[in-house]
């Protein structure tokens, strides 16, 4: 610990608490020291110090000591009193403002990171003016009555030698009113030490005139106490001092040089000897006399025992006293007072320890008295000289703690007393390095008075910073408090430095609100001094405060705003906050081979792109030499470096930007900010590739300029972004001139007034360009440059008549038209469909047509068959016409047609390939890509039965359902054709009779049989296996208007759908000769719509029989009467056998009677009634009535009785075996014998066939049921 | 219930991962950042006291004006719940500090979140503000 009087508070109380003199003068001699513009105050001040007096002093003890230090404190009688609070605050104000302009920090001068901070030293930031504040605080509250140390202990008077009687105005100027009032109320004795000095001015005449005064002084005042000071002997006024002694004391700051020119270096010595001999001759040996006359005086009446009870007893006495508020009042001559000066009178001569008893003496009759500001002052007193005797600094803070709480207690008499007390407590702890708790404790200073709590709050912050550890956040925090009340008394550079010092410790904090909250009031100061740029640098901190409320957000915005305004310029902001730019949602769209019809076409994957277009392109290795050779190396590391793209033609940026504020904002022209540079320099350009800041703002600004001179054209977007919402803008750029582009970042323009720049930093995302895999490998910094290649030819395409949504089934014709802008054509065009099912490509020739006509049977059918194929290269590339060229504006169309095969959302995605017909260019084929979105309601459901018919062979009943599955459409049907002509097909009913409506409408269903017929016939003698059926007996008409033609099933687009049905409609497991396909054709009929919408059905792979190639019918008389009473009945049978394989079967009949049963006739009877039931779709049921293998038993019913006897037998042979040719017939006899009347089930029988020919098989076929009813005949 | 009290969670590096102001008085946009700055400076006397006591409830270490900034640290020291507060109701405070801290333990426990990010899930939000008006 130091020595207590080298702490600061040391310091301060040796320079506080010292004598006054009190000095009364006449205005000449104020006037001859103002010659030197000094006042006679100020003039003699400097000379009042002293740091080596040397003067022996004896007090209470007998044992002198020597004092070394001393210093008198000069004050006007006029001053000698309370200082008038409003003065003392103004002067305290303009102290603070002064030192605001002063320390006001340099605006460019970033704010300092905390590390620094804490390494300045603690004298820095405490010397400054925070001392002089404190001490001009402590002022305030000098010349109370209650402490006896600022009480004047001696009088000068000064009179100059040009005064009319001297002698006269002496004695006047100390009998005068103007005494202070302490002499006046009784607080102090008015009989102090005088001494009586005559002031000369030597320009006035020599000194005789001064020194006859000056006898005659002595002749009145006794020698002592007068003396004669003669000064201004400079003749000219111009003496230079060196160290001018009077700076310290001259507040105002008027210049040094000016200063004390009139004394010449004998003057100053005179002075100086005056002043020394005053304090060593008179003061401090009156001060002595004093100390022990009072000290005896104490010690007679109250020091002892008897003393301390009489006393007690004396003062217990007076408590029926009705309470004064300010306490008791104590003339000068009550003991406490005297007791008071002795205390003091000890302090000031440096005996502690006398002034500690005395003090203590002092406190407990106070505290009897409850006089409770004397008993502050001298529980102030005690810590003080607790503190200079160095004893326990914890007796000295209690001392304090408590004169601070007493001195509170006062209320608001006693704040100001209590603010010096908290001062000097504060000094203690820090002397003792209590940082923390000197914070607290100037915590508690601070009070009314907001601008001296600001300063309060401010140096509480400083102690936080150097206590240890470091309490930051709490620095930081009272940095703000204080910052605070600065503002509210208009202190707005000191509110600004707080807030500045603090930002060092909230820099980069997530504490939002007090981010906030500090950037938006220091951005707010700056801007009421007019320091707009810096105004702005804090406001743009908070743009982006979604999470505050939202008339916060209106505020923030709003003040920025108006400060954007008041500067009259707009703005350019590298980093704007607002609105958020979503950087990862940053995608770039760009041409070079690879061309998109449309927007949702770039968004589908590459990979799938390149899948389809694996066919179409020519392989990779004779592309490269094909450009290989043609240019040189040189390009082949540019193409790889950077993306390619073609000049004219537009890349897209999309760029989210979200607003993070409840409150709409208005962005308007946004628009990309790009680079350009020449072929040339190309490689140049990647040195200086780090672009800077200023650099960035000077290319945003000089890209309006750009814009439309030369290289590259850019877009403009405005964009409304409300609450919260985010909205993608996409941006273009179109490169006009070969070389290379560079896609720097984006600019903006907020509210019309703030323009703000985003550079796409290359490491902030990863770009999802639609380049794909081979992107990837590039390196980071060249994903957003391209290399610009001179014009390509590029194909732009349409799909016309293309419907949004369609219903299933439906057929139309479109028309592809390809359109090239420039005049170089290209050629060999290829297409290829992802779908060939929905999308099928036409013939040039049919757009001449009209559709559906076209399809329509006229004479020449043939035609059309050969030449749908024609054009196929492989599975699915269309290769166009080798003399297609497409060049200039003419467009080029062809049909395609479209047909929704399946219900859902399709996507349908089309690559057209062509190639440049200019070989010099880098790009020597491109890809057209299209996608397209269908969506295809249901409409028709449409399923067919078949069974074989009972009674003809080779004849089946097919049973077509139909459901209109929509909610609204009408639909008409046309026409319903087998496909392949080997079937016959004919309406078991006429039309009209069982569908009378014509229109089947929605939700209805339909159900109408036909007859099914095979054509094929044994082999032609040319080898042609199937046989041609007419085409009238293949289709049949639904509709009811019989003019209306049939369409040709074999015609391009119906055929090739077909296929396609075919194909997905499942590889059949069974034989194609078993197996039929149907294709409905019906129109639609909306009411909207005036044309007839032609719509085409396909069911692909109907099985018209069981697996068995072996076809059989039975045959015979159905009923049969006969007389069971005279024999029983014989009855004779025909098999037919068909042998429906191109192969020669070899088959075994087989009879057995053991499992023949008898059914009720039902069984037969409900196979027919069922088939009439109308309406009913569940195809599910149907099965069973198809004969087949694998289900055997299903026909068997319950018996009727087990022991029953078989009713009929076979008389026949049982066993039949015969070898049939491919495609042809036999009949074989057969016979029974019936026992009894009744409805008899024959079909206990089974066919076993063996197939000869390249596939061998075999298989075993149950009887089929046969009914024969016989009757009883009477 | 107190008139002003705000709650917040602070992780490791000082960042606020929750905060809810939970008073029943009317909410003022002065307050939030009164409330935060508070609380911020208390950090610092968090950070002497923490390593003085086992305990995890400090209680009241932190005072300005009339509200009294209570802190319960979690047992990793870095988490630290902090309540600014105007009355005096300890085992209130207690209790509210014990029932969130399990609750906090729970969102610990989910996979999906990121210890030292900022806690969105709205059903500990409800939570703590059923849970302060019981206890506070």
């Amino acid at each position: 610990m130091v020595d207590p009087a080298n702490s600061t508070l040391g310091k301060m109380l040796l320079d506080e608490i010292t004598p006054v003199v009190m000095v009364i003068r006449t205005s000449l001699v104020e006037e001859i020291s103002q010659r030197n513009g000094l006042s006679f105050n100020e003039l003699l001040s400097p000379f009042c110090v002293f740091n080596n007096i040397d003067v022996p002093v004896r007090t209470a003890s007998d044992q002198p000591y020597r004092l070394r230090k001393f210093k008198l404190r000069l004050f006007n009688a006029s001053d000698i009193r309370q200082p008038n609070i409003e003065v003392a605050n103004e002067r305290i104000r303009q102290v603070i403002t002064r030192a605001g302009e002063k320390d006001f920090p340099d605006v460019s001068a970033e704010t300092v990171p905390i590390e620094t901070v804490l390494s300045t030293s603690t004298t820095k930031l405490l010397s400054s003016w925070f001392l002089f504040f404190n001490k001009e605080l402590v002022r305030t509250v000098s010349f109370s009555e209650h402490e006896a140390f600022d009480h004047p202990v001696a009088c000068l008077l000064a009179v100059s030698s040009k005064d009319d009687d001297p002698i006269n105005k002496f004695v006047d100027l100390f009998n005068s009113d103007q005494l202070p009032p302490l002499f006046n109320d009784g607080a102090m004795d008015p009989n102090i030490l005088k001494h009586f000095v005559l002031v000369h001015d030597n320009q006035d005449g020599t000194a005789e005139r001064a020194t006859k005064i000056l006898a005659e002084m002595k002749a009145t005042f006794g020698a002592s106490n007068c003396r004669l000071l003669c000064i201004n002997s400079s003749e000219d006024g111009s003496v230079q001092h060196l160290e001018n002694p009077w700076a310290s004391f001259k507040n105002d700051g008027s210049s040094d040089q000016q200063l004390g020119r009139f004394l010449s270096m004998d003057d100053m010595d005179e002075l100086k000897n005056a002043m020394h001999d005053l304090s060593s001759k008179h003061i401090i040996p009156y001060m002595e006399q004093k100390v022990r006359v009072l000290n005896q005086q104490v010690s007679a009446t109250r020091r002892g025992f008897r003393n301390q009870i009489k006393n007690l007893w004396w003062r217990k006495g007076k408590e029926d006293v009705p309470d004064n508020p300010n306490g008791p009042t104590y003339t000068f001559s009550s003991m406490e007072s005297q007791i008071r000066v002795l205390g003091d009178y000890a302090f000031m001569l440096r005996d502690y320890e006398l002034a500690l008893s005395n003090y203590k003496l002092l406190s407990t009759d106070y505290k009897l008295d409850k006089a409770w500001k004397h008993l502050a002052g001298a529980q102030e007193m005690i810590g003080l000289t607790h503190f200079m005797l160095d004893l326990s600094s914890k007796d000295a803070e209690y001392w304090m703690e408590h004169a601070f709480a007493t001195y509170s207690k006062l209320g608001s008499s006693g704040h100001r007393n209590a603010t010096r007390c908290g001062l000097w407590w504060v000094e203690m702890l820090k002397a003792t390095d209590q940082f923390k708790e000197a914070a607290n404790v100037y915590f508690r200073i601070s009070g009314e008075e907001l601008l001296h709590s600001a300063v309060m709050l401010e140096q509480a912050s400083y102690c936080y910073l150097f206590s240890s550890p470091p309490l930051l956040r709490k620095y930081g925090f009272h940095l703000v408090l204080s910052g605070d009340l600065y503002k509210k008394c208009d202190q707005i550079k000191h509110a600004i430095r707080t807030y500045r010092s603090a930002l060092s410790v909230f820099r980069g904090t997530t504490w939002n609100h007090i981010k906030d909250h500090v950037h938006f009031h220091i951005g707010k100061w700056y801007a009421f001094l007019g320091m707009f740029d810096v105004a702005i640098t804090h406001m743009l901190e908070i743009l982006a405060c979604g999470h505050q409320s939202k008339a916060t957000q209106e505020l923030f915005l709003r003040d920025f705003f108006q400060i954007v305004q008041k500067t009259g310029k707009t703005f350019e902001v590298l980093k704007l906050q607002l609105p958020v730019i979503n950087i990862s949602s940053l995608r770039v769209f760009f041409e070079d081979h690879r061309t998109y019809g449309s927007d949702t076409a770039v968004s589908v994957k590459e990979s799938f792109w390149q899948s389809l277009e694996e066919d179409m392109i020519p392989s990779y290795s004779s592309m490269k030499t094909n450009w290989l050779d043609s240019h040189g190396k040189n390009l082949t590391q540019k193409y790889k470096d950077s993306s390619v793209c073609v000049a004219g033609e537009v890349i897209k940026v999309d760029v989210e930007f979200t607003n993070p504020l409840q409150i709409p904002i208005s962005v308007s022209g946004v628009s990309l900010i790009c680079e350009h540079s020449g072929r040339s320099d190309g490689t140049n350009s990647d040195s200086n590739s780090s672009t800077s800041k200023i650099e960035l703002v000077k290319l945003g600004v000089d890209g309006n300029l750009n814009g439309d001179t030369s290289s590259f054209v850019l877009s403009e977007v405005d964009l409304l972004l409300s609450g919260g919402e985010t909205i993608l803008a996409q941006l273009t750029v179109v490169p006009k001139v070969e070389g290379t582009l560079e896609i720097v970042g984006v600019r903006w323009k907020l509210s019309g007034s703030v323009s703000g720049f985003c550079k796409f930093d290359p490491d902030l995302f990863k770009k999802k360009a639609a380049g794909g895999k081979r992107k990837s490998k590039k390196s980071l910094s060249n994903r957003m440059k391209f290399l610009v290649i001179k014009s390509v030819p590029k194909l732009e395409a349409t799909m016309h008549h293309l419907p949004e949504s369609l219903y299933a089934g439906n057929l139309r014709r479109l028309a592809l038209e390809l359109r090239n802008s420039s005049n170089t054509p290209v050629k060999n065009l290829k297409m290829k469909v992802s779908h060939p099912r929905f999308l099928s490509i036409g013939d040039q020739e049919v757009m001449k047509t009209e559709f559906p006509g076209c399809l329509e049977r006229r004479g020449n059918f043939a035609q059309g068959h050969a030449s749908a194929k024609t054009n196929k290269a492989s599975d699915n590339v269309f290769l166009f016409p080798e003399d297609t060229v497409i060049s200039g504006e003419s467009p080029f169309l062809w049909p395609v047609y479209l047909r929704a095969a399946v219900p859902g959302n399709i996507s349908l995605y089309t690559i057209i390939y062509y190639e440049v017909g200019d070989t010099s260019s880098v790009i020597r084929y491109r890809l057209l890509r299209m996608h397209y979105n269908v969506e295809v309601l249901p409409s028709l459901d449409v399923s067919f039965q078949i069974s074989p018919r009972p009674s003809r062979l080779q004849e089946f009943l097919v049973r077509m359902d139909i459901i209109n599955k929509t909610s609204s459409e009408k639909f008409q049907f046309h026409q319903l054709s087998s496909v392949g002509n080997e079937w016959e097909i004919s309406l078991v009913q006429p039309m009209d009779t069982i569908f009378p409506s014509d229109f089947l409408v929605a939700g209805e269903a339909l159900s109408c049989y036909f007859k099914l017929k095979s054509c094929r016939k044994r082999a032609s003698p040319e080898g042609d296996v199937s046989c041609k059926v007419p085409l009238e007996k293949s289709n049949i008409r639904l509709g009811h208007d019989k003019s209306e033609e049939l369409y040709d099933i074999s015609r391009s687009p119906l055929v090739d759908f077909h296929h396609c049905e075919r194909a997905n409609q499942g590889i059949s497991k069974q034989e194609h000769l078993t197996e039929v396909d149907f294709i409905l054709i019906s129109r639609s009929q909306s009411d909207g719509k005036a044309g007839l919408e032609l719509l085409s059905h396909h069911a692909c792979h109907c099985s018209v029989a069981s697996s068995s190639p072996i076809w059989w019918l039975m045959e015979s008389p159905k009923t049969i009467r006969h007389d069971f009473g005279l024999s029983f009945c014989e009855i004779k049978l025909k098999m037919t056998i068909h042998n429906a394989s191109d192969s020669i079967a070899s088959i075994h009949f087989k009879t057995f009677d053991s499992t023949a049963n008898t059914n009720s006739s039902t069984a037969g009877a409900s196979s027919v009634s069922a088939a009439n039931e109308a309406g009913w779709h569940d195809t599910s049921l149907q099965n069973d009535i198809k004969l087949t293998s694998d289900a055997p038993g299903n026909r068997v019913a319950k018996p009727l009785s087990p022991v029953c006897v078989s009713p009929f037998i076979w008389s026949a042979s049982s066993s039949t075996r015969v070898k049939l040719e491919p495609l042809s017939s036999i009949q074989i006899p057969l016979q029974i014998c019936v026992f009894s009347p009744g409805t008899h089930d024959i079909s206990n029988y089974t066919l076993h066939w063996d197939l000869d020919g390249p596939t061998e098989s075999s298989g075993t076929c149950q009887g089929q049921s046969y009914y024969i009813s016989v009757l009883q005949q009477d | 219930m107190a008139t002003t009290a705000c709650f917040m969670i602070v992780s490791k590096n000082d960042i606020p991962i929750y905060e809810a102001e939970v008073g029943t008085a009317i909410k003022k946009d002065e307050t939030a950042y009164q409330h935060q700055f508070v609380l911020h400076a208390a950090l610092d006397i968090v950070q002497d006291q923490a390593w003085t006591t086992s305990a995890m409830f400090l209680k009241g270490i932190d005072r300005f004006n009339d509200s009294v900034v209570w802190v319960h640290v979690t047992a990793e020291i870095h988490t630290r719940l902090m309540l600014l507060h105007d009355s005096r109701n300890d085992d209130g405070i207690k209790s509210f500090f014990q029932e969130v801290h399990e609750l906090y333990l729970k969102t610990l426990l989910n996979p999906l979140y990121l210890p030292g990010t900022r806690i969105t899930s709205s059903h500990f939000d409800t939570k703590v503000r059923a849970l302060a008006r019981k206890y506070l």
